[in-house]
Formats: structure tokens, sequence, C-alpha cells
């Protein structure tokens, strides 16, 4: 009785159409197989958008680069702190650490409080991570490689942003308790307090820049990178970038020692694991932002060759090895000077939780709203005052028209 | 100290032997520390014999609290740094103030309750200390009085010394002690569950033993 | 309402006020914008304590202590064991601060039976009492690092400690709980090559504390959360009878070394370091200045440190005196430490009571969280130099 049904799956259920032709299981198995058939396969499937959503610029390479951070800031943090961090889970410096939180954080068991909300109480972890890999898609990483291409990227991208604050106070209020509920406002108050200089200290970068739109902003900083002239907007855009991902030292809605673990309280198991996804993953949306206004994007010196291995007629092995076809030296380059950038940010973000203390809460709203709008104010002053002046923009002299 | 490292008399150094007064061998060591009451240097011997004078400066301490309150209070010993009246309930908030607001005994350092079921009283002693008089620093004032096992109250120092609270409250719940005018007689290291005689009374014995 | 809160009167203890309960007169303790919080054992911020607060908003309005949850009656046990018996129990209150609280023990027992300690014996003691203060109050650093959310803070004088640790374990044999010293001196002698370890170790730990200065005492944050915040006033201080470094952070000059010495602290010169403020950083950088003056102490002791003799008196093996009492303290890394000892003549103390620095320093919690915010409740609850174990015996 099963056998019928593996044929019929394999010979008769239609594929996406590949070079024209109807592909089955069985065609595909036996196109990868064959090194002739198989590049045209995956140069057809690196062009369809679920590639895009689901592994280049999008979820894989989004949750990969969380999951590196995550495992490099004990790391890291351990250095800073004169231990060696994780240790024994893998043979190399507990390089599997990771797999084995993953799989602890699986295996336990999610305890719902009673008289909990339980319709938002399972979803808003969700929407969580949804809303994270949300931005994820606005993120160009290199020209043309970019989910979703909007004129108003950038506009987009706060959008997105100004949902977390809900999910935070919708989650603490669902969890029908005291600590949550008082982590969840304090959550409120702070992301909502960092939005203002979040989108001021953006805005001085789109007068230069010209256009909303992030592949654009990238390509217009071909001459100079715009922290050369915005450095004050990027120490803004990089507190308030702290802030929203609830980092020290503003992590005080998750304040270990005063409220137990604030909003995050009644998370156990994949729900807290779904969580931590989302804020690494927030917390790689956030620099590539950071990377693409200030760090002039995917803009680095040229070092991909221009062909892998040998030039002329190569037989159907080494065209496999050499990627002919798929390998796009502009495309590569930039997204590896992006990822080196990105993580270079990433980790001046993991710094300051070496260094600081937690900060308390009436400090942290007085200085998101008196100081950050301040000197977000003076930096649009000063692009203003660039732009106007004729030295950048598009008439401008420094420009790479 | 002389005798002390000396390993051949240790052979005639068991315990139980008691030896007079160390002060001139206190002072002696000390020439450079100002010592305006006598510190006991090692381990203090016991100074409390008939026979032994009673330091100068605790005596002045003492004689003026004699001469305030005559009859009343009795004096227990007199040691270096360490001295001990006794008084009845009655007028013990009346000497505490005079202890306080005249010769500077401003906190109590502890309170204690000691259950001797022989005289069927129980006796509460409070150790006084002072932090703002320069020359009392190190003087221990023992302020005690007894009440009976069967009815036992006593007035409560608190607001006298502020100190006082919570060590009162424990005395009242290990020893039954009710303190009249402290606000909360009330459990406080004990489980809430604990349905038991006061535990440091002496027929309430441990488990086992 | 809450600008009012946050400028405190001059000293808050009012003989009329409901002691037992201190609640801001503007609420009754019912009141029903008030949400009761329950920081209590199962709490990280907490140790093994429970207080009760009432919040409105972000301050707090009520407070109310509830020691006893690892009570375990160690007075009570006392008069069931002999003299030296008593001693591996007594060590458990403060696990890491053992030889203070077995310090002041032996000295009252010593009174009590008038037995003599040997010099080098009392060199020995007090310098295990040095090295288990710099054990405690770097662990007490470490917490009040990590209740302020710096963890970097909790991490280092956790390693550090380590310094003192190997030392206690070469000398005493055991990492914490030594069960070191008995009514008479120590159980015995130090090891060789001693003296040079602890001088390594002294030098590298110096150098330490000055990195901890950089990273933590002069970092803008803490100052921001901890100047200025929860003020004990000098009067208040002496009124509520509280000990040690809260003391000493108010202004009042109170060493047990210097007020009364024991044993041979008279030889050493060193002085009782002090801070005028009262507020949480005071209270966190005594322990601090203390730190650095304990080192100076134990160079002394090592230099000072006679090169042969007794390490401990010779006793019977169930010593007794005749019927007294005695009174001993010792400066701990809480504050004083004192033991009201009662003997009936027998083998078996009559009564113990131990008066511990934690207990006496609770007082202060109430009075000092009432008008708070609950941000600081941490920061000035640990400040207190609070050790839970402890207050509750």
């Amino acid at each position: 009785m099963v056998l019928p049904l593996i044929f019929i799956v394999l010979f008769y259920a239609p594929l996406p159409l590949a070079n024209g032709e109807v592909l089955t299981p069985f065609l595909f198995l036996s196109m990868v197989v064959d090194p002739t058939r198989t590049l045209p396969i995956i140069q057809f499937f690196m062009q369809t958008d679920l590639f895009r959503v689901a592994v280049f610029p999008g979820f894989t390479y989004a949750a990969l680069i969380a999951a590196v951070t995550i495992f490099v800031e004990r790391k890291f943090l351990a250095k800073m702190q004169l231990r060696v961090g994780p240790l024994y889970a893998g043979k190399i410096e507990g390089i599997f650490q990771l797999i084995a939180d993953g799989l602890k954080l699986v295996s336990k068991e999610i305890i719902v409080p009673s008289g909990a909300d339980k319709p938002i109480f399972w979803a808003a972890p969700i929407a969580f991570v949804a809303t994270a890999a949300a931005v994820t898609a606005l993120i160009p990483v290199a020209p043309g490689w970019v989910v979703a291409d909007l004129d108003v990227g950038l506009i987009a991208v706060f959008a997105v942003f100004g949902f977390f604050p809900l999910i935070a106070l919708l989650f603490s209020w669902a969890s029908n308790s005291k600590y949550p509920f008082i982590g969840g406002l304090r959550a409120l108050h702070q992301l909502i307090a960092f939005e203002i200089p979040f989108i001021l200290s953006a805005l001085s970068v789109v007068i230069l820049a010209g256009t909303l739109n992030l592949t654009g902003i990238a390509e217009a900083q071909q001459p100079y990178w715009y922290i050369l002239f915005l450095p004050i907007s990027a120490f803004v855009f990089y507190i308030s970038s702290l802030a929203e991902v609830e980092r020290v030292p503003f992590d005080l809605p998750e304040a270990e020692s005063e409220i137990v673990a604030g909003w995050l309280t009644e998370t156990s198991g994949m729900i807290y694991g779904l969580i931590q996804l989302g804020t690494y993953i927030k917390l790689y949306a956030l620099s590539a932002i950071f990377v693409i206004l200030f760090l002039g994007g995917w803009a680095g010196p040229q070092i991909f060759p221009q062909e892998l291995g040998p030039p002329g007629e190569k037989t159907p092995l080494v065209q496999m090895l050499t990627l002919e076809g798929i390998y796009d030296p502009i495309d590569f380059n930039a997204g590896f000077w992006f990822t080196l950038k990105t993580f270079g940010v990433i980790m001046l973000m993991l710094l300051p939780r070496g260094i600081s203390p937690r900060i308390r809460i009436d400090i942290l709203l007085h200085t998101g709203w008196y100081k950050l709008i301040v000197l977000a104010f003076i930096n649009i002053f000063i692009a203003l005052a660039l732009v106007y002046g004729g030295v950048l923009g598009p008439e401008g002299v420094l420009n790479s028209g | 100290m002389s005798q002390g490292s000396d390993p051949a008399s240790k052979a005639g150094n068991s315990s139980g032997n008691k030896k007079d007064a160390s002060q001139s061998q206190a002072d002696s060591k000390v020439p450079d520390v100002p010592a305006p009451v006598s510190k006991p240097g090692t381990s203090v011997k016991d100074a409390s014999k008939k026979d032994a004078e009673p330091p100068a400066f605790e005596k002045g301490i003492i004689d003026k609290v004699v001469n305030e309150f005559g009859d009343k209070v009795n004096v227990l010993y007199i040691k270096p740094l360490r001295m001990k009246i006794a008084i009845g309930p009655a007028d013990i908030v009346a000497i505490a103030l005079y202890l306080r607001d005249t010769l500077g005994f401003d906190h109590a350092e502890s309170v204690a309750g000691t259950d001797y079921p022989k005289d069927n009283q129980i006796e509460v002693i409070y150790h006084l200390g002072s932090y703002g008089v320069p020359g009392l620093e190190g003087q221990i004032m023992s302020l005690t009085t007894r009440t009976s096992r069967d009815e036992s109250t006593l007035p409560s120092l608190i607001h006298i010394f502020r100190s006082v609270e919570y060590h009162e409250r424990e005395t009242f719940e290990m020893l039954g002690v009710f303190f009249e005018g402290h606000p909360r007689n009330d459990r406080f290291l004990l489980p809430e569950d604990w349905a038991d005689i006061p535990p440091l009374r002496k027929e309430f014995r441990i488990k086992g033993r | 309402m809450n600008r009012r809160l946050a400028e405190r009167p001059e000293s808050k203890i009012d003989d009329t006020v409901n002691m037992g309960m201190q609640v801001l007169k503007e609420y009754t303790a019912d009141d029903d914008r008030l949400m009761t919080l329950s920081v209590g054992p199962q709490h990280p911020g907490s140790g093994h304590f429970r207080f009760t607060i009432k919040v409105d908003g972000d301050y707090i309005v009520y407070c109310d202590p509830d020691p006893g949850y690892v009570h375990r009656g160690e007075e009570k046990m006392c008069e069931y064991r002999n003299f030296i018996q008593n001693i591996p129990h007594l060590e458990r209150p403060v696990i890491h601060d053992s030889a203070n609280i077995t310090y002041s023990y032996s000295l009252a027992v010593e009174e009590l039976a008038g037995i003599e300690v040997p010099r080098r014996g009392q060199f020995i003691r007090a310098l295990t009492s040095e090295l288990d203060r710099q054990v405690y109050t770097l662990y007490w650093l470490a917490i009040y690092g990590i209740f302020l959310g710096h963890s970097t803070m909790f991490m280092w004088p956790t390693g550090d400690r380590e310094l003192f640790i190997d030392l206690l374990d070469a000398l005493t044999g055991a990492r914490v709980t030594h069960a070191f010293n008995i009514p008479g001196g120590v159980r015995n002698d130090i090891p060789e090559g001693f003296k040079e370890k602890a001088l390594r170790h002294i030098a590298y730990y110096e150098k330490r504390l000055k990195e901890y200065e950089d990273i933590f005492y002069n970092n803008p944050l803490f100052l921001q959360r901890t100047e200025g915040v929860g003020v004990l006033t000098r009067e208040d201080a002496v009124k509520l009878g509280v000990t040690g470094s809260v003391l000493r952070a108010s202004g009042v000059s109170f060493d047990v070394r210097k007020a009364e010495p024991y044993d041979i602290y008279n030889e050493i010169d060193f002085k009782a370091q002090y801070m005028r403020s009262g507020d949480c950083y005071a209270r966190a950088y005594v322990p601090f200045l203390d730190m650095k003056e304990s080192c100076h102490i134990m160079r002394q002791l090592l230099d000072k440190m006679p090169s042969s003799g007794e390490v401990r008196a010779k006793l019977q093996p169930n010593p007794k005196g005749p019927p007294g009492e005695a009174y001993r303290r010792v400066e701990s890394g809480r504050g004083a430490l004192g033991y009201y000892i009662v003997s009936d003549g027998t083998p078996r103390p009559y009564r113990v009571k131990i008066s511990v620095g934690s207990f006496r320093n609770m007082l202060a919690l109430p009075h000092l969280l009432v008008g708070a915010k609950l941000a600081d409740m941490p920061s000035i609850y640990w400040a207190l130099n609070y050790w839970p174990v402890e207050a509750d015996r």
C-alpha cells in the first residue's frame, strides 16, 4: 500500500518549472546527481523569491548570524571577565553549546500560568519572532539581494519596529502576574521613548542620501561613508539600538535582581527560546541597518576574483566546484563585506554588557527624551547644512556622479 | 607576652586555672596607643574576684548610676569594659532613660533572654553600647531585669532605644516574654506553623537529644 | 505627590509612628493603589530572605522584613554540645566568614574558662580572620555587582576570592568553614612557604583592586545609581544601632578592633575607614577601603608573627569554667559580632546568644526602603551588608 503512494508522489507530483520543464521529484533527484544539470537547478532556485525569503538575505541567514552571535557573545564576555565561557559541549571550545541549549529548550515543559490569556500567551512570542524576521526582509545585503525592495524602505523598518512595544505589553499582560506586569510597563516606556531618537538620527541620513530606499542609501555612500559626516547621529542610533534590543545597560524590562525576569518571567521552554531567537535577530537587524545607514552597506574593495578556477571550457565536476553560473564576484564581494561589517557592529553592541551596570528607569527616560533628541537634532542641522552648502546631495561636490 | 610564648610554661596552663587581672601586662604591651580605659590585651582573666580592684573608669560610671538609683539597682560585676547592673521591671524604663540621656549609651547591641527554671524566672539582658561619646567606645553596659516564668511581661525599651525592636520581638517568640509597649509582639524567625512552646525555654527539648 | 516622596526629611525616626509597620502617612496599609510584591526567597534579588513591599507605581511605601527562612536554632543547639563541639555548627551561619564567627566564640569561652592563648596562636587567629574578611567582602561585592546588573563585577571578585580561599585551604585544610579556631587557639600551625605565597597573592590582589575602582567605583552609571540613594544620616545610624560598614559609611568611625582590641590588634597599626555621606555609594565604598586596609594588616601580621611557639593552649577534653558569663565581640565582615555566653560550671554552655551584624542592620531596611524607588531596592538592600543566613542563625 505504501509503495504505490511513494511512486505516485515521486513521478507525478509537480514541482515548480525549471528551464521550461515541469519537474517531478524523480527528475529533481536525478538532476541533482548529474553535475551538468545541478547548477542550472540551483541557479534557477536562487532567483526565486523563496530563496530570498528563506535562505539568503532572509530567515536562515539572519538565524545563522543570530546563532553565531549568541555563541560569540558568551565567549567574548567570558574573555572580558577572566573566564572561559562554554567549554565542554563539543571538542573545540564548546562549539556545540548552542545546539545543546536549543535541544534543552525544546525538551522543556512550557508552563502556562493559571489565569493567563492563552491565545495571546501563545501568539505573542511567535509574533515577536515574526516581526523580527519581517525587519530582516527589508534589509539589502548586496545590490539586488533584498526580499522586499520598497521605495519607502526606511519608514517600513520603523513601522515594523513600532510593533515591538505592543508585543511586550500584550505578553506581559497575558502572563497574569505582578513582576511581568511591571516589566512590561518598563519595556513599553523604554521602547517607545527610544523610537524618537532612532527615527531622528536616521532622518539625517535620509537628508544626505535623498532617498528612503535602503538600497539607494547604501549606494549613495560610494565616495564617503556617512559616519564621517554624521558621527553624532551614528552614536545616537547606536544607543537607541541598544535600548530597542534591551541589552545592558538598558535591560530594565528584564532586570533580574529587581523584577525577577521582567516581562519574560513566565516564559519557559521553547517560548523562551523563540524570544531569545527574536531578540538576537532583532540585534542583527539593527546592526545591519546601522551598517547600511552609516557604514556604506556593502561598499568595500573587490577582493573576489572574476572567476574561481581556470578560464576556458570546464569539465562538469570543475564547473560544479567553481560554482559557474552562480558565482557573481560583485554579489559575493558585497555579501562578504556586508557580513563583515555587520559582525563588527554586533560586537560593538555586545561590548557594553561587560562594562556597565544597569541603568534606572528615570535616568533612562530622561536620557531618551531629552539628551538623545537634542543630539539627533544637532546632526540634522549638520546634514542640512551640508546639503544646502552644496557639499553633498544630488548636486554636491563630493558625489560619485 | 612573656608567659604565653614559652612552651615550658604550657604544662601549668590547663583550663580552670584562674589568674589575676592582667592589667599591668596589658598596659605594658601598648606603649603608643592612648588608653583612656584599660583594654584587655589577650584573653581576659576573670577580674571579678572579690579581692580584685574593679577598674577605675567603669567604677566611676557605676557610681553615678548607684547614686541616682540607690537601692533599686544591684551591681553584679564590674570588669574591664563590661559592667552589669540588675534592676526590677518597674524601674527599667527610668534607668534606661538615665543611661541614654545622662551617661551617653545610645544604642542596644543585643537583647538576650535566659531561662532560669530553678529560680522560676526569666532574665532579659540588654547590652548597651555607645557610639557617640568618645570615652565610652568599647564599653558595654549590661542592663538586666527578671520576670517570672509564668507571667512573663516586661516594659519594652523601644521608645528609648530604637535598636531593640527586632531583638525584643525575637525574645518574645523564643521565650514567651511579652514586651508592653512594643508595637509588634509577633512571630519573627520561627516558621508560620509553629505550634510548640517557645523554643529557648528549658523544657523544650530538641528531638533526639 | 511623587516629587514630595523624593525629598526625605532629616531624621525619620518618629517615636509616635507605629514602628512595627512602616507605612508612609499618606496611605493606609490596604490602599487600592498599592501593589504588594513579595521579594521572597525565590527571587534573584533577595537571597534567602523575604521582605514584603507595597509599591505605588515605582515608589515603595511599605516594607516588612520577614527573616527566618533558614533559621536552624543555633542558640538552642549550643546548649546540647560542649564548648569544643559547638564550633562546627556555629560556623554555618556564615560559611565563608567562619573564622570570625568562631573567633568571637573562642574569645568568650576563653574568658569564661580562664584559658590563655599563646602568642603565635593569636597571630594565626588574626590572620585567618583577615583572610576570611577578604573572602566575605569580595563575595558581597560580587553580589552587589550582579544586583546592579554588572556581570563583570560579579565575575572578577568571585575569581579573585580564589586567591584567599587558596591560602585558607593551605592553612586550614578546608576552603570555607574551616573549623580552625577553637577556644585556646588554632588547631594547627601554618605550613612552610605560606608566608611567601601569601605575600605574592596580596601583591597581585592590590593591583586588582585598582582595576575594580576603574570599572566599578568610577563607572558613571554606578555613580548615578548609588550616589544620594538611600541616605542614612548619622543620628539615624546611631539610633538604629547599625554596625559595621553601614555605620562607618554614615560617619561614625567605630571598629571593634580599635575600640576594644582583642588579641594582638593593639600592636597592629591601621585605621578604621569611614565616610560621611551615608548613601549607597559610601556603603559600597567603605568595604573596599576596608579590604585595602586589611591587606596592610595582613602584611604586618605576617611580619610580626613570632617564628616559633605553640599555637594552642593545652586543654582538657571537656573544658569548663566556673559559673559566670562573658560578652566578647569581634569585627567581622558585617560588623560587630558578639557572643553572650552564660556558663553554669558544666562543660556545656547554659545559654549562648549570638549578636550578629546582619540582624542589627536589618532594622535599617524598612527605614531606607520606604520612600525609595523600586529600582533602587536591590541597591539599598544589599548595601546594608545583610547576610540572611547569619541573621536567622
